[in-house]
């Protein structure tokens, strides 16, 4: 307690020091009067500070002192302090930048209280099945059997729908809930109102409509949007909420749109055709709940066991092997399959490297800089040392200055960070297949944090050292020393070679990341050229999906076959096919295919790409058949032809190794429906394409006739004849599609180049290159004004020596040649290194990149090349100085 | 840096205490005290009598007020706070036993 009365006084001194002072001086003054004697009291300034030492707020003076005295030294060379601020500003700005878009992704939290939010699952009792889904009858038992454990629970399945919010259809992501799942999630609408339980009711079809916050901003914002209408899959649906600003349920990017569980049929397209939702079997639905307070993790398992057992027990036919489960909501990032939030994390960790090493080399640069500058400031130092500045009181005051660096070299960061961010992110979004809200990369206090903990790690990094070495040998004779010209002596040849050292480090770490860039740009090269099987040349696409506009499956196929019949009769193309996939669009469907009745079906199938095709697909492709026939009129119609399929080589090659599978069954153990199990016949083989960078080997495809399958999107194919240009046919196709059906969903159009171009497998290695490259070249541009700095440090000591060299008759070219000479053996030793550290990077990215070596000849050659050149070009300015020293000024200079 | 003022560290607040507990004083008056009850013998320096006051005043053994003195002068008085007479008892106690074992260690050797 004593402690803390005392701690009180002390705030309460630092409070009114003022008049605390005022005090202290008056009385001591009063004190000498009574005394008669002045010379005996001493130096009254030195008893007063002594005195007022005792509260303990001696370093609250030395810090505001400290910084006055950096600010004002940093006034005074504005060159140094601003090439410090920008060196700084790209190293932590870069850091920001990737540390705020790790922020929005994986470190803010979804939605409040989210530790309290589990999701339920349960047990898989299909061998190719994921987790099994709740059906809505066993989510209400589950939900009324749990309300001691639960708070609230709620059901929800998300999908893709079309949303047609006033421009025209396009696909968006969807959530079909119940009526509490804004109060599981803690986050009630931001206006309107929630669903009701009779909206939730199934089959109740009530056509209401809650949307995204960043809907309703695209919508104008305004007051009227409640009530209003907006078109999903052809239905007209009323406007009735708006979530919370940042609401994203379980998912990145978040649904756009949330339907009542009620309008589930609308949401599916399943009208009429399948399993109810009110049906038992129907698992169909994701179930959430929020823990009551103090319910443990173990209490809550124990009791989902419990009513699992319960809920088998009382539906054995649709609910055998059923155990419950529960965990935690992994962020799960859409249109990356099994990446959670967790397995994310590492990528995260590789990410952060980049910009660290980046954050690095400044570092390196900056501490260079510093200890040029400290030589410059030694005589400063010694007078200060000399004055009675303490060791630590120098370093303090060195440090501080640092400091003063860094945060406002970490303030121009946040703010090129903060666009820097955003841009990438925009350039993200016309690349995705549907427009989404994307996380919020703005400014939180975790990146504030993060900022101050990059700026103040980097302050310690590069300043630490040079107050070190500068304070550690300040001596009296420093202070006869003349610094500003000349003179040679040992020390500062050892500064010096600690000089070399940082920038040998930087240019190490630079080549490490231009190589890495180089790496990836190498990738993105070959990913671009990568040859997918067959001629891309001459090709457009088309992609519409008649089930966003609310066609179903027979408006849906009249729509598809218009198509197929009108596009060729535009002039200039030869051939028109349709097909439900693309190689490289990153989106395919697959089915697990065994050979028919074959005992061993199970252990022997192969999962293969499964496309549903029309006529002439191989032929469009520029695919010639390998053997056997095109499907016929007759299986391109629904309920006409026998059950038929067209497999490629590779299949073939696994599933009957060496033989004709032409006449032969397989069948597809993972169907549904009518499709399930039974025997198709191999009536064709087609030969192999590659469907998927990650892939570079051919994968097994598998291609059934349209009239077996219906998918609504669909992409249709043209080839067009070979004098022709297809690129200035994109428009009129698009029109000729507008005259054929005006209400049908165009996703677009594209010449096959341009669509794999823009597909999101290359995405991934556009991004690295870029990436990279960037922070290879920003790492490139500090390395190299690392050099510069050096050398013009070195030669503008040197002018004396050099002056005498030339008064002595020393050719110019010699001396350029010697300056060059030194760079160029930091440069090599730099390079050296480097190169081992690229060659470690290129082992690890070799597993990520697509057709690269780690030993990737091209970019080991050009990366030191381009270091070594844009190294001896920074010698070479501080060089040529060299030689046009004038000697009677060099000499006379001291 | 505290002078020296011959005393052994921490003897000098003990003796700051003691003459406060007597009557309020302000700080040439605390010095002159312990001068003159010493017998002379013992000088308080100003540059250790302030630092060894405002430590006084960071514990809250004593508290200061300006007061105007006989002469009409503004003088800062402190006076002695009941926590100060604590300390003062136990600082006494514990010096009064640390001279007696030095005496008996003394004599006896």
């Amino acid at each position: 307690m004593a402690i803390i009365g005392e701690w009180i006084r002390r705030l309460g001194y630092l409070l009114r020091r003022g008049a605390r002072e005022d005090d202290l001086r008056q009385e001591m003054e009063a004190h000498r009067a009574e005394m008669g004697e002045p010379p005996a009291f001493g130096n009254t300034l030195r008893l007063r500070e002594e005195a007022r030492d005792a509260w303990g707020w001696r370093w609250l003076d030395d810090l505001v002192q400290d910084t006055r005295f950096a600010w004002r030294t940093l006034l005074h060379s504005p060159g140094f302090a601003l090439t410090a601020i920008v060196t700084l500003a790209l190293g932590i700005g870069v850091n920001i930048g990737m540390f705020s878009l790790i922020n929005g992704l994986l470190l803010r939290p979804l939605y409040a209280g989210a530790d309290a939010v589990v999701e339920v699952d349960s047990d898989s009792t299909t061998p190719f099945g994921g987790g099994r889904d709740f059906s809505y009858p066993n989510y209400r038992d589950l939900q009324e059997g749990t309300t001691d454990i639960f708070e609230s629970m709620a059901a929800y399945s998300t999908g893709f729908v079309g949303l047609d919010a006033g421009d025209r259809p396009r696909r968006a992501l969807a959530s079909a809930a119940t009526a509490n799942y804004f109060e599981v999630f803690g986050a009630p609408p931001a206006h309107g109102r929630p669903f009701t339980m009779e909206e939730e009711r199934p089959g109740a079809a009530i056509r209401v409509v809650i949307i995204s916050y960043p809907l309703w901003e695209q919508l104008g914002a305004g007051p009227d949007t409640l009530g209003r209408l907006v078109r999903i899959n052809g239905e007209q649906f009323a406007v009735v909420g708006v979530a919370r600003q940042g609401f994203a349920g379980t998912s990145i990017p978040g649904p756009e749109v949330w339907l009542p569980l009620g309008a589930y049929e609308t949401f599916t397209m399943k009208s009429g055709a399948g399993r109810a939702l009110g049906a038992r079997e129907a698992h169909e639905l994701d179930v959430v709940g929020r823990l009551r307070p103090g319910i443990s993790d173990e209490t809550a398992e124990v009791a989902l066991a419990t009513i699992g057992r319960r809920l088998e027990q009382a539906f054995p036919a649709v609910n055998a092997g059923y155990s419950l489960d529960m965990s935690r909501p992994s962020m799960r990032l859409m249109f990356m399959p099994g990446a959670g939030r967790g397995s994310f994390a590492g990528l995260a960790v590789l990410l952060m490297l980049m910009p660290v090493i980046v954050l690095l080399v400044a570092c390196l640069n900056l501490a260079n800089l510093l200890l040029a500058r400290g030589h410059v400031r030694r005589q400063e130092l010694a007078v200060r040392s000399s004055l009675g500045g303490g060791r630590s009181r120098l370093i303090r005051q060195l440090l501080t200055e640092g400091l003063l660096l860094a945060l406002a070299g970490g303030a121009v960061g946040l703010l090129l960070s903060t666009w820097a961010a955003r841009t990438l992110l925009a350039s993200l979004r016309p690349l995705l297949p549907v427009a989404v809200s994307l996380p919020d990369v703005s400014l939180d206090w975790r990146v504030l944090l993060g900022m101050m903990a990059f700026s103040l790690i980097a302050t310690l990094v590069f300043s630490a050292g040079p107050a070190l070495a500068l304070t550690g040998r300040v001596a009296a004779t420093d202070l006869k020393r003349d610094f500003s010209s000349g003179g040679d002596d040992g020390r500062r040849r050892g500064g010096l070679r600690i000089g070399n050292v940082l920038v040998i480090g930087q240019i190490a770490l630079s080549l490490l990341l231009l190589a890495s860039g180089g790496l990836f740009m190498m990738s993105a090269i070959k990913a671009t050229m990568a040859d997918p099987g067959f001629r891309l040349d001459g090709g457009l696409i088309v992609e519409v999906d008649p089930a966003l506009a609310g066609y179903d499956e027979a408006r849906g196929r009249q729509a598809h076959l218009a198509l197929v019949d009108r596009l060729p009769t535009v002039p200039g193309v030869e051939a028109v096919t349709i097909g439900s996939g693309f190689p490289f669009t990153g989106f395919e469907d697959s089915r697990e295919v065994a050979r028919a009745g074959a005992a061993d079906a199970q252990s022997t199938s192969v999962d293969a790409v499964f496309t549903v095709i029309g006529r002439d697909y191989a032929r469009v492709l520029g695919l010639p058949m390998v053997g056997g026939r095109d499907f016929s009129a007759a299986e391109l119609t629904p309920g006409a032809g026998a059950r038929v399929a067209i497999i490629d080589d590779v299949l073939a090659e696994k599933l009957w190794p060496g033989e004709d599978p032409l006449g032969r069954l397989i069948q597809f153990l993972d169907a549904e429906g009518p499709e399930a199990r039974q025997p198709i016949l191999v009536i064709g083989v087609m030969p192999a394409v590659n469907h998927s960078l990650g892939n570079p080997r051919p994968y097994p495809h598998v291609y059934v006739p349209l009239g077996h399958h219906y998918e609504s999107a669909m992409t249709l194919q043209l080839r067009v004849a070979g004098h022709v240009d297809e690129g200035p046919m994109l428009g009129t196709i698009a029109r000729v599609v507008r005259d054929v059906d005006g209400r049908l969903p165009v996703l677009g159009v594209a010449t096959w180049r341009g669509h794999l171009d823009a597909g999101l497998n290359l995405l991934i290695y556009r991004a690295g290159a870029s990436v990279f490259s960037a922070f290879g070249g920003i790492a490139l541009l500090l390395a190299v004004l690392g050099v510069y700095g050096v050398k013009s440090y070195v030669v503008s000591r040197r002018t004396r020596e050099f002056g005498i060299r030339i008064a002595i008759g020393a050719h110019p070219r010699a001396l350029l040649w010697q300056v060059l000479r030194e760079g160029g053996r930091i440069t090599a030793i730099g390079i050296a290194i480097g190169l081992v550290l690229a060659l470690g990077a290129g082992q690890v990215l070799q597993g990520i990149l697509y057709g690269v070596s780690s030993i990737e000849p091209v970019v080991l050659a050009a990366a030191p090349l381009i270091l070594l050149a844009a190294s001896l070009l920074a010698s070479y300015i501080p060089a040529l100085r060299a030689t046009r020293v004038d000697p009677t000024v060099a000499l006379r200079a001291n | 840096m505290p002078r020296d003022t011959g005393l052994p560290p921490g003897t000098l607040m003990m003796l700051v205490l003691r003459v406060l507990k007597t009557q309020p004083l302000h700080g040439y008056a605390i010095a002159q005290r312990i001068h003159l009850l010493s017998g002379e013998e013992l000088r308080v320096e100003e540059g250790s009598l302030y630092p060894a006051l405002q430590k006084l005043l960071i514990k809250g053994w004593v508290k200061a007020a300006w007061r105007a003195s006989e002469s009409g002068r503004q003088v800062r008085e402190y006076r002695i706070t009941p926590g100060g007479r604590r300390q003062l008892d136990a600082e006494v106690a514990e010096y009064r036993r640390m001279a007696s074992a030095i005496d008996v260690l003394l004599d006896e050797a």
